[in-house]
């Protein structure tokens, strides 16, 4: 094979790669959504803990923007984030803090940090949009037992993350992808599972996200209920004013 | 070395006492010396140390004075080039009323991201606190304390302490205890970690933080990140590494240091006189052995360093006992020195440790080896100009001969010639400095003279007094005037620091009555903190309105003060409501219009100076002056210097409205209350607990209070003058001593005879004891003189190089005349020893002495 094949070899993998993650995306779109999450936290040490929020969300994917506020336990009550999904930067996020009746930016430096003490970071509820990063097909495997595109993505340089690169696993029956591994150097740090994937109101959901921190060796489990999809969601509610008056 | 372990150990094992007592001028001297900067310096090093531990890996920190500055500066910085993590810090002193240690230091900061600067290790409650730092931010009354400080307070998660917060006093809730580590130990261990925004409530900081700390990126330069941070921010933040609030603290307490400083020189330089008197003696009474020594071929070179040799080992022994008594004495001045800077300043350390630096220590030893090989240098010349015909020849060898009493006479009328000439041109710091230390030179030079008249002038009363006593000790001091000279030079020293001191005392003290009465005319002030020189919580302008509406107020005076780098220096700054300045307490100008300058200032046309800022930073009327604030600088020019003591490093006064257009701040630390004619204090007080108590958290004082308040910290200052003091009259005292002690040993043999021929015990005690009185008398008299001219300099001395406060001169008459008991019971004391030495030694041994 002349070299210059293999380059179209190589850009048409590419292509298909890009073109793969923006068919799941357009597949699982949705104008609107709204569930109540169960998050539980397991740590190394045996512990774990459960808190519950509600979670909106509105607008098209990576442009979205989303509300979770917590329910429960009491002491976390009406502690919310805000994300405001940018296609050519990172999100913008705030933080409510109820009992101090104020407003907090949580800064692009701190986006690595685990969010609130889960295995997830600030950046893991982020939206990535596909203009923001490069992608690689890395060829097929099955994943969770199903048949799936191994593909890699960059972050593209405009926009900043911890992570080097990003392998996911797209399932190539329904374009739902069910496993994404993060990489910081060489080194995969962080494992999220979807699991119970089903269809609601037309829509692939995964109704349980299993994260795994393999550096803290820790796991957190978020499951979806009471899901709904394209509910009417007003865009004034995702809005700092909004925030601070606890809708 | 044969030579001294001959002669010259023989020698002091011979006289122990007098070894011992030529010493103790050194022992103190370097014991004070090494005692209070060792002390300083072990505050400064648990001061740097908490700001090392606290700083954790932050490389740089950006401020603003302790205004603060506004929470969009974090997104800036966060934002920056080069920057890796920035996150924003309170940090505040707090009783926190608990039983074991009442203060604890506040580290507030936004757990989120801080965990990249600092290492919080828990050991319990790790479920609450870094597995869920949620529960920690979501409830503002978290607290992590350190292991240390909760098993001194018995707390264990969960537990409650209460915090006078700015809203009334709130319970706080232990949610993480942290394991010992390099952070805990931070101040003592009484560290807590709060959430910043919790923070802002609880101290009143409204939407501000007092600092950010911050990392790089790997592999940028920390100085590329700091300069561009300093040029993004503008000339009113400051980007440092943690390492320069050392060096803010070490300005902040310079002139403590300087009083340690001063102290520690005045007593070396007394502890001088002691030994070059006690080598001058040694000399005189080993003319024998010296004139054997150069008789068997000793060279004169030879005699000089053998008695240069015994004053350095004396140096050095003494200095080492001064080293070691000076340790001892750190700890106890370091406890109270931590309290003492927080008091004065506002910025509370704990000193929990000794830190001793060795090149401190081998400072203090050479200290005392040169001081003593200078005082000796002059004797042991001496020693090696003894003729060995005329030493193996008795005598009276105590005379100074007309010739050379004529040439120290010349020499110290030209010195003063000299000091008069340097007077014309004192703004010359070496001029100035050059004059001071010619003329305590002149003054030395001049004491044998001014001894011996003054002796003579005396004996006709001491005749009267005691026939016989009193003219033999009279006629000891003018027959020895070497001997004399030296104890009167000690003592006139001594007396004259003492004067100098005290002199200055009172005139400060006197002053800041002063300017307390005019000042400080409110009938109350309320503070959001238990003093008025700490700033960690701030009271929001709608306390003001509150306080308005008590019944029978007639004025209220908002006052916001801290302090801001000016020339790198820490400077105060207060602003007020001037024109309400202007009509409540009015301080007459120093410098400008008293009439124009305060409507000036009012109008946010200039700056009020205090006199200590225009001495210390060469600013005065009229000179602009730039000031940087989170806004950028804002130049204005002097309108007016008044008379002011709120600080010693001196303050800008400005109009409330000019801060907080530029400094984006309207708290408040201070309000003054003026009250209706016929409205009691009481009433009004009661008024404000009732109404505001359990809201917001505010202490009053009454007038009496704070002038109190103020004199108490003024008294802690000059707390350390009366150490000075003590130390003048202890050198001096020891000075009379040796003096004595020496003066019994070498008249032994006269001393026997007139036991021989028929004295009294009691007679020949009384004649020491009259002796003793009689250079009391004398150095009492030389030192008021020796006084006049260095209260002068240490006025000026103050004025241009230390406080920048422009004090009277007024001569401290009623200290001169408290001395007198004093010098004279200590003289008598110090005689009594040598008294007795005198009359219970054998009479035979005594005949035989020589």
């Amino acid at each position: 094979m002349s070299k210059y094949a293999l380059l179209l070899a190589v850009a048409a993998m590419a292509q298909d790669a890009r073109q793969i993650v923006e068919e799941s995306q357009k597949r699982h779109r949705s104008n609107s959504q709204r569930y109540e999450g169960v998050l539980q936290v397991f740590n190394p040490n045996g512990k774990n803990s459960e808190k519950r929020w509600q979670f909106s969300r509105v607008g098209n994917y990576g442009e979205s923007k989303a509300l979770l506020r917590f329910i429960a336990p009491p002491e976390v009550k009406g502690v919310a984030l805000l994300i405001v999904n940018h296609t050519d930067r990172a999100s913008d996020q705030w933080m409510w803090l109820p009992e101090l009746q104020r407003d907090r930016r949580v800064a692009l430096q701190d986006r690595s940090t685990r969010f609130f003490g889960t295995d997830f970071s600030y950046e893991d509820l982020e939206e990535r949009d596909v203009e923001q990063s490069d992608f690689k097909m890395l060829g097929e495997e099955t994943a969770e037992g199903q048949a799936c595109w191994k593909i890699e993505s960059t972050p593209r340089k405009t926009r900043a993350s911890q992570y080097g690169r990003v392998v996911m696993w797209i399932r190539k029956d329904i374009y739902f992808p069910v496993r994404y591994e993060m990489y910081v150097k060489d080194q995969v740090v962080r494992r999220l599972h979807y699991r119970k994937i089903e269809k609601t109101q037309g829509v692939w959901s995964a109704l349980e996200l299993n994260m795994e921190d393999l550096r803290r060796k820790g796991r957190t489990v978020l499951k979806t209920e009471k899901l709904q999809y394209n509910v009417p969601v007003k865009e004034e509610m995702f809005t700092l004013q909004a925030l601070r008056r606890g809708e | 070395m044969k030579l001294i372990k001959l002669i010259s150990w023989q020698y002091a094992r011979k006289h122990k006492l007098r070894s011992l007592l030529t010493m103790a001028g050194i022992v103190l001297g370097v014991a004070v010396f090494v005692g209070m900067h060792t002390a300083n310096q072990s505050v400064m090093a648990a001061f740097i140390k908490t700001v090392n531990r606290i700083a954790g890996a932050t490389q740089l920190q950006v401020t603003a004075g302790e205004a603060g500055f506004d929470e969009e500066v974090l997104e800036r910085v966060q934002a920056a080039p080069g920057v890796r993590v920035a996150v924003p810090v309170i940090e505040a002193v707090v009783n926190l009323n608990l039983r074991s240690q009442g203060n604890i230091l506040i580290l507030a900061v936004d757990l989120t991201g801080d965990r990249s600067l600092r290492d919080y290790t828990l050991e319990e409650g790790e479920d609450t606190v870094i597995e869920d730092p949620l529960v920690f931010i979501a409830q503002p009354d978290s607290l992590m304390v350190t292991r240390e400080f909760a098993s001194a307070n018995q707390l264990a998660i969960n537990s409650k302490i209460t915090l006078d917060a700015m809203d009334g006093p709130r319970t706080f809730t232990v949610r993480g205890i942290m394991q010992s580590s390099g952070l805990t130990s931070a101040f003592g261990g009484n560290l807590a970690i709060m959430d910043v925004y919790a923070a802002q409530k609880v101290f009143g900081r409204g939407r501000k933080f007092d600092r950010i700390d911050l990392a790089v990126n790997k592999g940028e330069p920390v100085a590329a990140v700091r300069a561009r941070l300093g040029q993004m921010l503008g000339p009113g933040f400051e980007v440092d590494p943690p390492s320069a609030r050392g060096k803010q603290f070490e300005a902040l307490s310079s002139v403590y240091g300087a009083m340690a400083n001063l102290t520690s020189m005045f007593a070396l330089f007394i502890g001088m006189f002691i030994i070059y008197n006690s080598f001058a003696i040694a000399v005189t009474q080993r003319r024998s052995e010296i004139g054997i020594l150069r008789a068997l071929g000793a060279s004169r070179g030879q005699i000089q360093t053998l008695f240069l040799a015994e004053s350095a080992l004396l140096g050095l022994a003494g200095a080492a006992a001064g080293v070691l008594f000076g340790l001892l004495i750190a700890r106890g001045i370091s406890a109270s020195l931590g309290e003492f800077l927080g008091e004065i300043y506002g910025v509370a350390q704990r000193a929990d440790e000794i830190a001793s630096d060795p090149k401190l220590l081998l400072g203090a030893l050479a200290m005392g080896v040169v001081t003593s090989l200078i005082a000796a240098w002059i004797p042991a010349r001496g020693a090696a100009q003894v003729d060995p015909v005329r030493a193996l020849q008795k005598g009276r060898y105590q005379i100074l001969s007309a010739g050379e009493n004529r040439v120290r006479r010349i020499t110290a009328f030209a010195l003063l010639g000299v000091v008069v000439f340097c007077l014309s041109f004192t703004q010359n710091r070496i001029a100035f400095y050059g004059g001071y230390f010619l003329t305590v030179i002149a003054g030395l030079l001049l004491v044998p003279t001014v001894a011996a008249w003054l002796s003579r002038a005396l004996r006709p009363l001491m005749k009267t007094l005691a026939p016989v006593e009193g003219t033999l000790a009279a006629d000891s001091l003018i027959q020895s005037p070497r001997r004399t000279s030296g104890a009167v030079s000690a003592l006139a020293l001594s007396i004259s620091l003492v004067i100098a001191l005290g002199g200055m005392a009172r005139a400060s003290y006197d002053a800041i009555n002063e300017w307390m009465r005019v000042a400080f005319n409110p009938d109350m002030f309320l503070t959001a903190t238990q003093n008025i020189t700490d700033r960690s919580f701030r009271f929001p302008v709608s306390f003001a309105d509150a306080v308005r509406e008590a019944p029978g107020v007639r004025v209220v005076q908002l006052v916001r003060n801290g302090r801001l780098r000016y020339n790198g220096g820490p400077v105060m700054f207060v602003a007020v409501e001037i024109a309400k300045l202007e009509r409540e307490s009015f301080l007459p100008a120093v410098e400008g219009d008293s009439s124009t300058m305060y409507k000036r200032a009012a109008a946010g046309e200039g700056f009020i100076l205090s006199d200590n800022f225009a001495q210390l930073y060469n600013v005065h009327l009229g000179n602009p002056l730039t000031l940087n604030t989170p806004n950028g600088p804002l130049t204005l020019p002097v309108v007016g210097v008044v008379r002011d003591y709120s600080d010693q490093k001196g303050t800008v006064l400005m109009d409330r409205a000019v801060f907080i257009k530029n400094w984006n701040d309207d708290s408040i630390n201070i309000v003054r209350l003026y009250l209706q004619r016929g409205v009691t204090v009481e009433a009004t007080r009661q008024w404000l607990e009732r109404q505001l108590a359990g809201k917001t958290r505010f202490f009053i004082f009454t007038n009496r209070d704070l002038k109190a308040y103020v004199t108490k910290i003024t008294d802690q200052w000059f707390g350390l003058t009366y150490i000075q003091l003590f130390v003048a009259v202890l050198v001096a005292v020891l000075g009379i001593i040796n003096t004595l002690t020496v003066s019994i040993t070498d008249r032994r043999r006269e001393l026997g005879v007139l036991q021989a021929v028929g004295a009294l015990r009691h007679q020949v005690r009384r004649t020491i004891w009259l002796e003793a009185i009689a250079i009391g008398v004398v150095g009492l008299l030389i030192g008021f003189l020796f006084g006049v001219v260095a209260l002068y300099y240490t006025i000026e001395m103050s004025a241009r190089d230390f406080a920048g406060l422009r004090l009277e001169y007024t001569y401290p008459w009623g200290m001169s005349a408290a001395l007198w008991p004093v010098i004279l019971g200590a003289a008598l004391l110090a005689a009594l020893a040598p008294a007795e030495q005198a009359v219970r030694g054998s009479l035979v041994e005594s005949l035989e002495y020589e």
